[in-house]
């Protein structure tokens, strides 16, 4: 049994004497008597003196009523706001992940992370489904995310919705441990000129110029530039670790919203990335494995038409379409991925317990391989087509009090075939300040093409002579079929007073088909020459395992200029023995708490520890040991105008250097320090 | 998390992107439509056959789920109009509206709303609605959602058949609407 998390931060904090001065600082907001003007009123009764002129002009939450209730949805949902982006200073979208309740962020280098949720962390977080926009960005060639090719304007982000578990009856495949919907603001919303840069000890430098404008009446824009500069980090060996990264990025967004209810929007980006990823060079002549400085470079582009038609509150009709172009070439070769996305989407009620909503997608991706000697496909050009259709019905049982939502998709995927992910869920809500519920669902993930038709070469040595060389190899298998699983969940949120609020999930996950690689006899070959012993695998589905485990949050409005949050989750994996030798493991244990507290003169104090338990991750020598560690995060902000922000922090502040992941590309471990960012916003 | 999305609406993979942009502040759609009916206790005058004495209250009827009813509590608690209070009523069926001063009907009820307005047209009810073509189908005020907004129609010959006159501080931020009277 571990200790529980509280005791190592204490032994972590007590270990510095500056930290104590940090702990001060972060609880002083107790002592001061802060004033803040800029806050919305509390309570509706505060709001009865808006006249009806001000009441027509007053934006409501949402055309959606997203935010009618927090205790309204039947899924362990969390979101990360604009404004918990600005006050922490996070300069990338997986960083943002980070607050997160259970989620498992983890930077492997300067420009790379692993990010899953309850369970099974990656390089390649295969879990995990993730949408910019409503536009997919998980590879389906490696199946997880280029987090360093992934980036948009921080300022223009409306929000980050995070649900943890399966989301597959609504997204599809792939969405098992979670869906991710990264969102930005509308044109509307970011009109005007903004200058924003960031300089920083670990050099996150940035650059960005943003401006929206309105072309006719309703009909709005906005385009952007962005560039980034990070500098290499250090291996725990004190060498360079050759993963500096720079990315330029430009795009655009137009809104059309005239008075009917309709909206029209129309977005591209246009994305080229330089990221340094060591890589190993297979050799069956010696020195046989060669680490090499190597880079990943990637050049993207998308664009994307939404019509939105909104007939009334419960009723709407959406219809989307994008192409997106990814071409990347790394050590391992190059990857030209071409897709073509067509969706629509409609809601609307049957009657007046009825909400129903169905929808049906086509996706045509090409994708062209060009091999290297340590990664071939067959075939190299690929053509995945995916239909799917979906239903879901939200029935009320019993008004305002309980719900029950069955739904189903359907998909056919030309490389496997049809897949059914239902779910059924039931939401009760006892009293207004609280609501249960639980819910069974099916999710799938389809084998990444590496799995079904790649081979890979992963290192090469020397025997003693006049043994043969020997080459390690790893197959995929075209008969594989997606990983299942299948989830039982059952949640509960109350808020005992209007300022305090608990969330609790505790969830049981069955995996089955989960693709892990089988070992084969060592054979010798003569072919492809020279003579070689082959130590080889193959990618099948013969893994399986349950993970289960709860994840606690809790929001604490102590003042109306303080505020508190706090997580902690739990997790526990029980995998067959064939599958944990090759699957890494997720901390069992994590624990947040942030805290943003507004300060008189325009000032904003910030921070957050995070305590992460040890954990097993995948490289190339099997799995690495992390051990647990903490991370403190702190920065102020000061406002002293309205068009200027100016922020300070400091971030890692707990350890000089610590390592949080391992890369699959090389047995070294690059350290993550502590660092210093500031940055200046400008807006007109 | 302050911010949770109803599931229901969750939808699909867009998730209300492309949507109007949430608010700054914190009010909700239904906070700021139980705020409007408040102000119509003000900004509309009834015949004076629609109350029975001076102290009568003024009754605000909810027809259909809506998530109404929670807002307009907090709004209207320890309000009132002059020397009469305000009460709130859930409605099932068209029976006993005819004792409301206005009357909204959830978009829930879209099917049933010509029904419902059949039977109020000619009492000095105000009908309030959240469905496009409330107004135009005989309903007197409806809320309709722009960019992000809730705006006002009238449809000033049904308020006229219903008795009911309406301030010109009220038309003035509203559209007019033409429709049937009914």
């Amino acid at each position: 049994m571990q200790p529980p998390p509280f005791l190592y931060i204490i032994a972590a904090v007590k270990s510095h004497l500056w930290c104590d001065a940090l702990l001060v600082l972060l609880l002083m907001p107790v002592l001061v008597d802060a004033t803040d003007t800029n806050l919305p009123p509390k309570a509706s009764n505060d709001l009865e003196e808006l006249t009806l002129e001000q009441l027509v002009n007053v934006k409501v939450t949402s055309v959606a009523k997203e935010q009618t209730d927090l205790f309204s949805s039947p899924a362990a949902i969390s979101v990360v706001t604009a404004d918990d982006i600005r006050r922490l200073g996070i300069t990338s979208l997986p960083e943002a992940l980070r607050l997160v309740p259970g989620m498992d962020v983890a930077q492997i280098n300067a420009n790379d992370w692993a990010v899953s949720a309850r369970g099974f962390n990656a390089e390649f977080g295969n879990k995990l489904l993730v949408l910019i926009d409503g536009r997919t960005v998980y590879s389906p060639s490696s199946a997880g995310v280029f987090w360093n090719s992934q980036d948009v304007v921080m300022e223009d982000l409306d929000r980050i919705e995070v649900i943890r578990g399966p989301g597959a009856t609504l997204w599809g495949a792939n969405a098992v441990d979670g869906v991710i919907n990264i969102i930005s603001k509308t044109a509307k919303e970011t009109q005007g000129l903004l200058l924003s840069s960031s300089i920083g000890s670990l050099a996150q430098d940035s650059a960005t110029v943003r401006y929206g404008g309105e072309l006719a009446s309703n009909f709005y824009y906005r385009v952007y530039a962005k560039r980034i500069d990070v500098s290499e980090s250090m291996e725990s060996t004190g060498t360079a670790a050759g993963d500096a990264w720079n990315a330029s990025q430009g795009g655009f967004r137009m809104d059309w919203e005239p008075p009917s209810q309709n909206v029209l929007t129309l977005q591209g980006d246009y994305y080229y990335s330089e990221a340094g990823k060591p890589t190993d060079r297979v050799s069956l002549t010696p020195p046989g494995t060669t680490l090499i400085d190597d880079h990943e470079y990637n050049e993207s582009g998308n664009i994307l038409v939404r019509w939105t038609r909104i007939f009334s509150d419960s009723s709407q009709l959406t219809l989307q379409t994008y192409y997106d172009h990814v071409q990347q070439e790394d050590g391992f070769g190059i990857e030209i991925l071409n897709t073509y996305d067509i969706d629509l989407q409609d809601r609307f009620a049957l009657g007046s317990r009825n909400d129903f909503v169905w929808g049906t997608g086509y996706r045509y991706q090409a994708v062209e391989n060009t091999p290297s000697y340590e990664l071939t496909w067959t075939p190299e050009i690929e053509y995945i087509r995916l239909f799917s259709v979906f239903g879901q019905d939200d029935f009320t049982v019993m008004r305002d009090r309980l719900h029950l939502i069955l739904g189903s998709k359907f998909e056919d995927d030309s490389l496997v075939g049809w897949e059914i992910e239902p779910n059924g869920r039931l939401l009760w809500t006892p009293a207004e300040n609280q609501s249960v519920w639980a819910a069974v669902s099916r999710a799938s993930r389809t084998p990444a093409l590496v799995e079904l038709n790649g081979h890979l070469n992963v290192a090469a040595f020397p025997t003693a002579p006049p043994g043969p060389p020997a080459l390690v190899s790893v197959f995929g298998d075209p008969d594989n079929v997606p990983e299942k699983l299948t989830a039982y969940e059952l949640g509960y949120r109350v808020a005992p007073a209007k300022n305090l609020s608990f969330d609790v999930t505790g969830f049981y996950n069955v995996y089955d088909d989960l693709i892990i690689q089988a070992p084969n006899p060592t054979v010798f070959v003569t072919s492809p020459p020279p003579p070689h012993l082959l130590i080889s695998s193959t990618w099948l589905n013969a893994g399986a395992g349950d993970t289960y485990g709860i994840e606690l949050s809790s929001q604490w409005r102590v003042l109306d200029s303080w505020r508190l949050t706090a997580s902690y989750s739990w997790l526990g994996t029980r995998l067959t023995a064939e599958t944990s030798s090759y699957v890494g493991r997720s901390p069992s244990q994590q624990f947040q708490i942030r805290s943003y507290l507004d300060l008189p003169y325009h000032l904003e104090l910030n921070g957050a520890i995070y305590f992460i338990d040890r954990s097993l991750s995948p490289s190339p020598t099997g799995l690495d040991e992390i051990p647990a560690y903490a991370r403190v995060d702190l920065g102020l902000t000061w406002s002293p105008r309205k068009w200027l922000e100016v922020g300070l922090w400091g971030q890692n502040l707990q350890q000089s250097m610590h390592v949080e992941f391992s890369s699959q590309q090389t047995p070294a471990l690059t350290e993550i320090p502590r660092s210093v960012l500031a940055k200046v916003t400008v807006r007109f | 998390m302050a911010l949770v999305l109803r599931w229901s609406f969750c939808l699909g993979l867009w998730c209300g992107v492309g949507l109007s942009g949430r608010a700054e502040g914190n009010l909700s759609e239904y906070q700021v439509k139980a705020l409007f009916l408040l102000n119509f206790t003000k900004y509309v005058d009834w015949p004076p056959t629609a109350f029975v004495g001076s102290n009568t209250p003024v009754i605000i009827g909810l027809y259909g789920e809506t998530k109404l009813g929670g807002a307009l509590k907090n709004v209207v608690a320890g309000k009132s109009v002059g020397s009469r209070t305000i009460v709130i009523r859930q409605f099932e069926s068209t029976d006993d509206v005819s004792q409301c001063h206005i009357l909204f009907i959830s978009d829930s009820e879209a099917s049933r709303t010509r029904g419902i307005l059949d039977k109020t047209s000619a009492l000095p009810i105000l009908t309030v609605g959240e469905d496009p073509v409330f107004a135009q189908s005989g309903g007197i005020i409806n809320f309709m959602l722009k960019n992000g907004n809730v705006r006002l129609e009238v449809n000033l010959a049904a308020a006229k058949k219903a008795g009911l006159t309406i301030s010109s501080r009220l038309l003035a931020v509203a559209d007019t609407v033409k429709g049937k009277a009914n």
